[in-house]
């Protein structure tokens, strides 16, 4: 009975389509789309221990209404659009810089290309503690060395302040992801065809026309996708914001990622409910902006 | 054009002409490389001294060079180090075997059937669209999951979660390299009477090694690397993973800011010697997922 299946045609067709992506996609299924929608399930419900077992309990568009009067969630929204349109901004525009000249070697281009790219391998818990010290107030490597050169008053508490500690966050992590990102876009700039420069030399473009006219439209498919790595990569960072600062001081350098935790697993207030909601209102947030990015960057390289 | 430092010469090469351009362009970029590279060295310096040190003089060189930091963290039971590079270990070598094999088969099945199925775009579209998506929006089931199952505090429970986070991008990576492959040594084996399995892990899985290297590579760093799930999922302090521990180390030995450095530095080793023995590996399995897509 089970070979005359086998043999039939449809079995001959769908057996190893089955049987090679049965088990990724039942995985996937089970441990990415499951949890996917369950959060969406969760966000309108209350789901919180009573006398140690998980209750749930339906309260509608409830949580989400409480998003919007909650000044720790605005504050963490505002510090991660912030990130988010500053962050990638000066890093694609740095990254696309030092792309071109690594392309163009310029002495040392080897080197450099190298040592930029370090900060990418080491985890954003080693980043985040460094800087942590690197920008203590006493004995950090910033303030001692502005103090040694004379510019003791240019030393301030950069973690502890109102002002300085969001800047310091968006720095550390453009220190560690700008060479990514430069290597992204040199591995672009090498598609050029090699063709396409000769014939703009042979028709006496200059250097400046050369990169403009020719090289950055077709490095433009590249840009926009590393341009929205790197949005999607800040909206979602987590790892070197919990290290560097945790979200302190006074929410001043809370992200969305990083409330999510409090609130779900950090605090006390033993609700999965709530942060569920944060997480699908981001979810939200992150396709929509991915969208548009999407459609007005596609939309230039028309023009 | 004269004026512009650059000589445009036969290749697309630009090379500079004069002295004082070479030195005037490789200034910015002398300096750009020492603040990226400065925290490095100062951190390995931090991890060769002593608090006391570190607090009085935060420039100083070791005066001896102070092994004390790495001897303690690996062998003072109180602090217990080593436990928690084998936790990180475990759940590496684990989350990987389980996205291996699954990324392997599931990258065989999409990438040798590109026309031969109906539902094959929107199947691979779903597991794709998981790439972009924060991980906030899938971790809080993930966690009550692994609370049901019972697997909380134990290797499982990341080794599970870590694998599923994995699959999407090794599978695209897998699938881009088999398509790549020619069909007709598929179209041999079968006519030698292998079965779909075996031609897969005879004849196909050895020649997709550089493929799994490039996804051993760059999932074995995410996973070594990861914090998120990391603390969600584990709380017991014997069980967690080197990331976790780091910064347990932080709060609780605060003050000793020269064993936190050096538990810096021996948390970095792996990833670093295996960049430095296969850096073009290592760049090309970042570097891939990414300008594919």
């Amino acid at each position: 009975m089970i070979n005359k299946i086998a043999r039939t045609r449809w079995a001959k067709r769908w057996l190893p389509i089955v049987l090679f992506i049965g088990p990724v996609m039942l995985y996937y299924l089970g441990f990415m789309v499951y949890p996917f929608l369950a959060t969406f399930y969760y966000s309108f419900n209350t789901i919180a221990p009573v006398k140690g077992v998980m209750v749930t309990t339906f309260v509608g568009f409830q949580n989400y209404i409480d998003l919007f009067s909650d000044p720790i969630f605005i504050q963490s929204v505002k510090n991660t659009i912030i990130w988010s349109v500053a962050g990638p901004v000066i890093e694609m525009l740095t990254a696309l810089t030092l792309a071109f000249l690594i392309y163009f070697r310029v002495p040392l281009y080897r080197f450099y290309r190298t040592a930029w790219f370090t900060p990418l391998l080491v985890s954003g818990v080693i980043v985040g503690l460094v800087f942590r010290w690197f920008f203590n107030n006493e004995w950090g490597l910033l303030n001692a060395s502005l103090r040694a050169v004379g510019l003791g008053d240019w030393a301030l508490n950069w973690l502890g302040r109102r002002d300085t500690p969001l800047m310091a966050v968006i720095f550390v992590h453009y220190w560690a992801t700008f060479g990514y990102s430069m290597v992204l876009l040199l591995a672009g700039l090498s598609a050029v065809p090699e063709e396409l420069l000769d014939a703009a030399k042979v028709d006496g473009a200059n250097i400046f026309q050369t990169i403009t006219k020719i090289m950055i439209p077709i490095l433009w498919p590249t840009f926009i996708t590393v341009l929205i790595l790197s949005f999607i990569g800040k909206m979602r960072a987590f790892h070197v914001v919990w290290a560097l600062t945790g979200g302190g001081p006074m929410h001043f350098t809370e992200t969305v990622a990083t409330y999510v935790q409090k609130r779900a697993f950090g605090w006390s207030t033993l609700d999965l409910g709530y942060p569920s909601a944060m997480a699908v209102l981001w979810f939200g947030v992150v396709i929509v902006g991915v969208s548009l990015l999407n459609r007005w960057l596609k939309r230039q390289a028309q023009v | 054009m004269n004026s512009y430092p650059y000589k445009y010469q036969g290749d697309p090469l630009i090379r500079l002409q004069k002295t004082t351009g070479k030195i005037a362009i490789s200034i910015p970029l002398i300096i750009i490389t020492l603040i990226v590279l400065i925290p490095f060295v100062w951190m390995i310096i931090m991890s060769f001294r002593t608090t006391a040190e570190i607090l009085n003089d935060p420039f100083g060189l070791p005066k001896t060079l102070e092994l004390e930091n790495y001897a303690k963290l690996l062998f003072d039971p109180e602090i217990g180090f080593g436990r928690y590079f084998v936790n990180s270990a475990i759940v590496s070598a684990g989350a990987l075997s389980v996205t291996l094999i699954l990324s392997t088969m599931g990258g065989y099945g999409f990438g040798r059937s590109r026309h031969k199925f109906k539902f094959r775009g929107p199947v691979f579209n779903l597991l794709l669209f998981a790439l972009m998506l924060p991980p906030q929006i899938f971790y809080i089931p993930q966690f009550t999951m692994m609370s049901k199952l019972g697997l909380l505090n134990t290797y499982w429970s990341l080794i599970l979660t870590y694998a599923a986070t994995a699959l999407p991008i090794s599978t695209y990576l897998m699938s881009t390299y088999f398509s790549q492959l020619p069909s007709e040594l598929e179209d041999a084996s079968q006519i030698d009477g292998c079965t779909h399995f075996q031609t897969f892990w005879h004849i196909m899985l050895p020649l997709a090694r550089s493929a799994i290297l490039t996804v051993t590579l760059l999932n074995f760093m995410h996973f070594w690397n990861e914090l998120l799930l990391a603390i969600t999922m584990v709380t017991d302090p014997r069980m967690r993973t080197i990331q976790a521990a780091m910064m347990m180390f932080v709060g609780e030995h605060g003050s000793n800011y020269a064993i936190a450095a050096a538990s810096l530095v021996l948390s970095m080793l792996p990833t670093l010697l295996l960049y430095l023995v296969m850096s073009d590996k290592f760049i090309e399995g970042l570097t891939a997922g990414a300008v594919k897509g």
